[in-house]
C-alpha cells in the first residue's frame, strides 16, 4: 500500500480511489493465508457467476454467488483457516469474482502467501501476494468493491421427514459425473432408503438411456442417512457448474428432501488441518 | 549470389532451432539478412501488427557456423535479403531439436525451379551406420536491392535504464494474467533496481514489484549534471499488454535471464543474450492511454 502510494505520487498509478493509505489498525478486515492453492481453487469454482457477495464476520469469511434464481454457491472459510484473521464488526460488499480469481493467479502455479485487507465502505479490497521462493517479488492488487443485493436464503428443513443425506468421496463422485452422457439435458436424482439407494439417470437423449446406481454399502459412500424416497430432476448444465468445486473436493455431502431442493456440500482440504467448504443450492425442474 | 553454411555442434544447432521456432510463433513471414559475418532475422518489420511485437535476432556467423560463405549478387552489395515463411523454416529445422542424432546441418541457397533455402541435416539412424540426409527446401523470395531500405535491421533504442531480470517464468505468468484485465500496462523502473509492472482498469489496480534487480546501465538525461545533485532517474513506459504477452509466450529458448531497457515514453527494449554475439531483441512501442 505504501508502495502504490509512491507510484501514485509519481503519476504511474492514476486511479486514486484504489489507494488505501491508512494505518494497519484501521482495517475492518485483515486476513492472511500462508498458502494460496486451495483458496484459489475454491474461488475459481465460484466463477460461474459474475458478482460475488463477500461477508466477513467473527464466524469467518463467506462468499456467495448466484446465477439466475436457480443456483447459488457459498464459500465458507473458518477463521482457523487463516494464519491471521481480524475483523471489526460484520462487513459485506460485492466483488467481481473473475477479477479476484485472475489476481490470485498472477504468479501461476507458484506457491505464495495472500494477505487481504479491507478498510470499509467504498474502499477497495487490497490483495497482497508474496511468492515463497522469491523475496524480491510482490504484488499489490486493489479490487473495486461494489454494492450488491442480499442473496436469497435457501434452506433445507433439518426436521423434515423426507430429509436425505449422503456423504461421498469427492473423486468418486467426480468420476461418476464425468461418465454421464454430456448430451443429456436433464439429470434425475433418486435417493432412497431402499434400493437403488442413490441413482442418477440421464433424461432427454434420443434413443439413449444411462443410469448410475450407487449402493449404500459401496466404498464410495461415507455416510448414508435417507428417510424417504425422493426423486427430482435438475438441469445438467447447472450441475456442471459444480464441476470445478467437485474436482477440488475431498468429500461431498448430498442433501435433499421432498421439495427437491438439492444441497451439495464440497469440502476442500489443504494440507492436513482445516477445510474450506463450498455449498451449492440447486432448485429442481418442475414435475412433468 | 551464393550462400552456404554448416553447423556441427549439437548445442548450437539446438539453439539455432529454438531461435527460429520463437520467430515462427510470432509471425508468418520472416526476413533473413545474410551479411558477411552475420546472419539476421526480422519478424513483424512493418511495425503495425496488432498483437505481435517487432522482434529481431542477430547471430554472429563465427559463433554457430564453422563454415560460412556468402557471395552477394553484386560485389558492391553488403548482403543478401530473403523473405520466407517462418513456419516452413522452423519445420525444416525441426530435426535439429534432438541434437544428439544429428551429425551436421548444411544451409544452402539454391535455385530449384525457384529460389530455395535448403536445410540439409545429416541424421544418424539406429538401424544403419550410414547417416541419412534429411533435406528441406524452403521457398524464398529474394528481396531486390531497391527494396532493402524497408528491411533495415532495427536500431537498439537508447534506454535510460536497463535492468536485468533473472526470472523469466514469473514475469511471463504475471504479464499473461495482466493481459486479461487491462489492455495496457506500465513498466516503471528506478535506479535502485526496482521494476514495477502496473496495470489499471476500472475494476482493479495491480502493481507487481520486482526488487533488487541488477542495473545494467543508467543513462543520465542531462550529462552536465554533477554527481552530487544527481537525482536517481525513474523511467516508465506504457505498452500494449497483448504485445508484451505474445513475446513472452513465444520464447522457446531455455535462457532465464532477460534485460529490460526502458526508454521513457517511447518504448521498451527486451534483449535476450543467447550467447555473447547471438542476441534476440524485441521492441514494444509505447501506447497512450
Amino acid at each position: 500500500m505504501y508502495h502504490s502510494k509512491k507510484l501514485h505520487e509519481k503519476g504511474i498509478i492514476r486511479n486514486r480511489k484504489m489507494l488505501t493509505q491508512s494505518q494497519y489498525g484501521d482495517y475492518k478486515f485483515v486476513g492472511h493465508l500462508d498458502h494460496i492453492k486451495t483458496f484459489h481453487a475454491c474461488i475459481k469454482s465460484l466463477c460461474f457467476g459474475e458478482n460475488g457477495t463477500v461477508t466477513f464476520s467473527e464466524e469467518g469469511l463467506r462468499i456467495t454467488v448466484e446465477q439466475g434464481k436457480s443456483i447459488q454457491a457459498t464459500l465458507f472459510m473458518d477463521p482457523k483457516f487463516f494464519a491471521e484473521y481480524h475483523v471489526k464488526d460484520l462487513t459485506s460488499f460485492g466483488l467481481k469474482l473473475n477479477v479476484f480469481a485472475e489476481c490470485l493467479s498472477l504468479f501461476g502455479v507458484m506457491d505464495c502467501s495472500v494477505k487481504m485487507l479491507y478498510k470499509g465502505d467504498g474502499a477497495p479490497l487490497i490483495v497482497l501476494l508474496e511468492p515463497h521462493n522469491d523475496d524480491d517479488v510482490s504484488t499489490e492488487c486493489a479490487i473495486k468493491t461494489l454494492h450488491v443485493d442480499e442473496p436469497i436464503e435457501y434452506e433445507l428443513d433439518e426436521n423434515s421427514a423426507s430429509l436425505n443425506v449422503i456423504f461421498m468421496r469427492g473423486p468418486d463422485l467426480f468420476n461418476i459425473f464425468n461418465e454421464l452422457d454430456k448430451a443429456a439435458e436433464e439429470l434425475e436424482f433418486t435417493l432412497s432408503p431402499q434400493r437403488p439407494h442413490f441413482k442418477i439417470a440421464t433424461v432427454g437423449v434420443v434413443q439413449a438411456e444411462s443410469t448410475v446406481e450407487v449402493a449404500k454399502s459401496s466404498d464410495m459412500i461415507l455416510l448414508f442417512n435417507c428417510r424417504d424416497t425422493t426423486v427430482a430432476r435438475y438441469k445438467s448444465q447447472q450441475l456442471r457448474l459444480m464441476n470445478k468445486a467437485l474436482q477440488a473436493a475431498t468429500k461431498v455431502a448430498i442433501k435433499t428432501d421432498a421439495s427437491g431442493l438439492l444441497e451439495m456440500h464440497f469440502m476442500m482440504q489443504s494440507g492436513d488441518a482445516e477445510e474450506i467448504y463450498v455449498q451449492f443450492f440447486l432448485t429442481p425442474l418442475l414435475d412433468i | 549470389m551464393r550462400f552456404r553454411a554448416r553447423m556441427q555442434d549439437a548445442l548450437y544447432m539446438r539453439e539455432f532451432q529454438s531461435i527460429i521456432a520463437t520467430l515462427a510463433k510470432l509471425a508468418k513471414e520472416c526476413i533473413m539478412i545474410l551479411a558477411d559475418q552475420q546472419m539476421h532475422f526480422i519478424v513483424n518489420e512493418e511495425h503495425n501488427s496488432t498483437t505481435a511485437p517487432l522482434v529481431w535476432a542477430s547471430i554472429a556467423a563465427a559463433d554457430y557456423f564453422p563454415e560460412y560463405k556468402m557471395v552477394p549478387a553484386r560485389e558492391d552489395h553488403p548482403y543478401i535479403v530473403l523473405a520466407m515463411s517462418a513456419a516452413h523454416l522452423s519445420r525444416a529445422l525441426a530435426a535439429l531439436r534432438t541434437g544428439a542424432t544429428v551429425n551436421s546441418c548444411k544451409l544452402k541457397l539454391q535455385r530449384i525451379q525457384f529460389p530455395c533455402f535448403s536445410v540439409i541435416a545429416s541424421v544418424v539412424s539406429q538401424q544403419s551406420a550410414e547417416p541419412r540426409e534429411v533435406v528441406h527446401d524452403v521457398p524464398v523470395n529474394v528481396v531486390a536491392a531497391s527494396d532493402w531500405p524497408a528491411y533495415k535491421i532495427p536500431k537498439v533504442p537508447t534506454s535510460q535504464l536497463v535492468l536485468s531480470m533473472p526470472s523469466l517464468r514469473m514475469m511471463r505468468n504475471v504479464i499473461d494474467s495482466l493481459k486479461n484485465m487491462s489492455p495496457t500496462m506500465i513498466f516503471h523502473a528506478n535506479a535502485g533496481g526496482e521494476l514495477n509492472l502496473v496495470a489499471e482498469s476500472e475494476m482493479v489496480t495491480i502493481t507487481t514489484a520486482f526488487r533488487h534487480l541488477l542495473l545494467r546501465r543508467l543513462v543520465n538525461r542531462d550529462p552536465t549534471d554533477n554527481d552530487e545533485q544527481q537525482v536517481a532517474p525513474d523511467a516508465s513506459c506504457s505498452v500494449d499488454c497483448r504485445k508484451a504477452s505474445s513475446f513472452f509466450s513465444a520464447l522457446q529458448l531455455p535462457n532465464e535471464e532477460l534485460s529490460i531497457g526502458i526508454d521513457s515514453e517511447n518504448c521498451i527494449h527486451l534483449q535476450l543474450d543467447v550467447r555473447e554475439s547471438v542476441v534476440l531483441h524485441s521492441i514494444l512501442p509505447a501506447v497512450c492511454f
